[in-house]
């Protein structure tokens, strides 16, 4: 039985048992996440029978803690090999801020593989990576020096962590409806992004353009159109929106440009793009792990 | 909790919260942000005392409270903007324009929102309230620097609690658009929080007194957090009506 799958559909189902009492379903839900599956059947009869077949287009909860793991593997994997490398690091900050971040990522490995088996899903597989970009030999490498050029390596540290955070976002509004679930996934998703800020910091000590948050202004490591540009597809955007929808005003009549001198369109823009980190897609995501998987 | 506080809960999860601005004349000024049905006779609020702002049960208090944090925030920043600590380097200068830039931007966006409910709380205050910064030294690097991460790890704890107690509206996805704009926000929030402690001591960005030994970051209740904020804050913080789970 695709346990975190019927759990998934339930949430989805029922809009209007949904409105009348959202918070006796997510306790329901949140209890069965904890529960064993041999409780499943009494508990799934205890619930408000869905009043129709109503299936969102979106990811399931297993779908997105699969992805979630991949995701970690790729990043744990990655420091991991960085911190075998006995050259890559000269510097002694530089090598214990790497061992703070690749101990986080084992954790949220640890985790993320916890909650699968808690719901008694299957693990995904961790994937073979070549961080080179080069399928082990199969294609030309995209990286080749980034377990032996330190600049190299935060380039693609940066890309992995820049993706990440964008990805746990692209992916809570399918757990939104189990309140533990979406809270501990935007707690993993805040430490990566503590993470993302430092290898910027990293860099930015080290003579690149680049500000600890993403910015318009930072120099591209990406080449238009590839893979690894599409991670930061989107960034630029300043279109926010509220319910209704209704477009943030940010052009027109928010009073935002509260500096002295004033900016310029241009650059008050950009400053929007920066207050807002944007999410990828699944497509996009899994996209960007491909390209280190082999 | 008294049974009848569970029953205002349970009457005010169905029913659009908005402002309700009680005694807001030059004697008193307390702001009861309250639910509300839309016929004005039934008004859904416990005993009011006076200064005290109370975030209703709902998501326009969760706006709320996300509202007031990011005003302190911006208020801060001004300030320190204002007038910069004298070691302060130019990147330093540049940082802390940014981060008052970003947290207006968040300040607005939340005020916007909130004003398309008629929901803002201080929507008829006629002054807006003066944050009490003088616990801070601001004349210094250092001072400066710590008085942001106090706040930002504030902020980041706020940010991933916040989401949660968003109140699922099926008919219209609201709580997905919420949810979207929020964690668009709570990412800039993490990195600044980053970037800020790197700045004051290197290495840091995530120190385990900021992420646990899970790799989870902070996280916060709104009950917790407007006891954090509130020696900055000129009146009384209730958020005890806001869900915690």
């Amino acid at each position: 039985m695709d346990f975190l799958n019927i759990l998934a559909r339930l949430a989805d189902l029922s809009p209007e048992t949904d409105t009348q009492a959202p918070a006796p379903r997510r306790a329901a839900l949140t209890r069965i996440g904890q529960a064993s599956t041999a409780l499943l059947p009494a508990v799934l009869a205890a619930l408000p029978h869905p009043a129709s077949a109503r299936v969102r287009d979106n990811n399931t909860t297993l779908d997105v803690l699969k992805l979630a793991l991949t995701l970690e593997y790729l990043e744990s994997e990655f420091y991991t090999q960085a911190l075998n490398q006995s050259a890559l690091f000269s510097s002694a900050t530089d090598r214990a801020a790497i061992e703070t971040i690749r101990a986080h990522e084992a954790q949220h490995v640890t985790l993320l593989q916890g909650l699968l088996a808690d719901a008694g899903a299957p693990q995904p597989a961790k994937p073979n990576f070549d961080f080179t970009g080069s399928k082990n030999g199969a294609q030309a490498a995209s990286f080749p020096d980034v377990f032996t050029n330190l600049d190299t390596f935060l380039k693609v540290a940066q890309l992995l962590e820049d993706a990440g955070i964008r990805a746990y976002k692209g992916q809570a509004e399918f757990v939104q409806s189990d309140n533990q679930l979406l809270e501990t996934l935007l707690r993993i998703h805040s430490t990566e992004a503590r993470h993302a800020s430092h290898i910027r910091t990293m860099r930015r000590q080290r003579g690149a353009t680049v500000k600890s948050w993403l910015s318009p202004t930072d120099t591209a490591i990406t080449s238009a159109g590839s893979v690894p540009d599409k991670a930061y597809a989107n960034e630029s955007n300043v279109a926010q929106y509220v319910p209704g929808p209704r477009l943030v005003p940010f052009e027109t009549t928010l009073p935002i440009n509260v500096g002295n001198p004033t900016l310029s369109k241009e650059a008050l823009l950009a400053k929007v793009a920066e207050a807002f980190d944007e999410p990828i897609d699944t497509a996009a995501a899994t996209d960007l792990v491909q390209l280190f998987t082999y | 909790m008294s049974d009848s506080a569970f029953s205002f809960l349970g009457r005010t999860l169905r029913r659009r919260s908005f402002l309700r601005v009680a005694g807001a004349t030059a004697a008193s000024s307390a702001l009861v942000l309250a639910g509300c049905s839309d016929d004005d006779d039934e008004v859904v609020a416990p005993t009011t005392p006076a200064n005290t702002l109370i975030f209703a049960n709902g998501t326009s208090g969760v706006l709320n409270y996300l509202y007031l944090l990011e005003q302190l925030q911006a208020a801060f920043y001004q300030k320190a903007v204002d007038a910069f600590p004298s070691d302060f380097t130019a990147e330093d200068k540049a940082a802390f324009i940014d981060l008052r830039d970003h947290e207006v931007i968040h300040r607005e966006t939340l005020k916007y929102t909130l004003g398309v409910l008629s929901s803002a709380y201080d929507a008829n205050l006629t002054t807006p309230l003066a944050f009490k910064f003088e616990s801070f030294t601001l004349s210094t690097r250092t001072g400066a620097y710590t008085a942001a991460r106090t706040l930002k790890e504030i902020s980041v704890a706020a940010y991933n609690g916040a989401p949660k107690l968003l109140v699922v509206d099926n008919a219209t996805g609201s709580h997905v658009t919420y949810l979207k704009l929020l964690t668009k926000m709570a990412s800039v929030e993490a990195r600044h929080a980053a970037f800020v402690r790197d700045q004051l001591q290197p290495n840091s960005f995530a120190a385990p007194d900021a992420v646990g030994a899970a790799g989870l970051d902070t996280v916060k209740t709104p009950v917790e957090v407007v006891a954090l904020i509130a020696p900055y804050v000129p009146v009384t913080l209730d958020a005890s009506f806001l869900p915690t789970t």
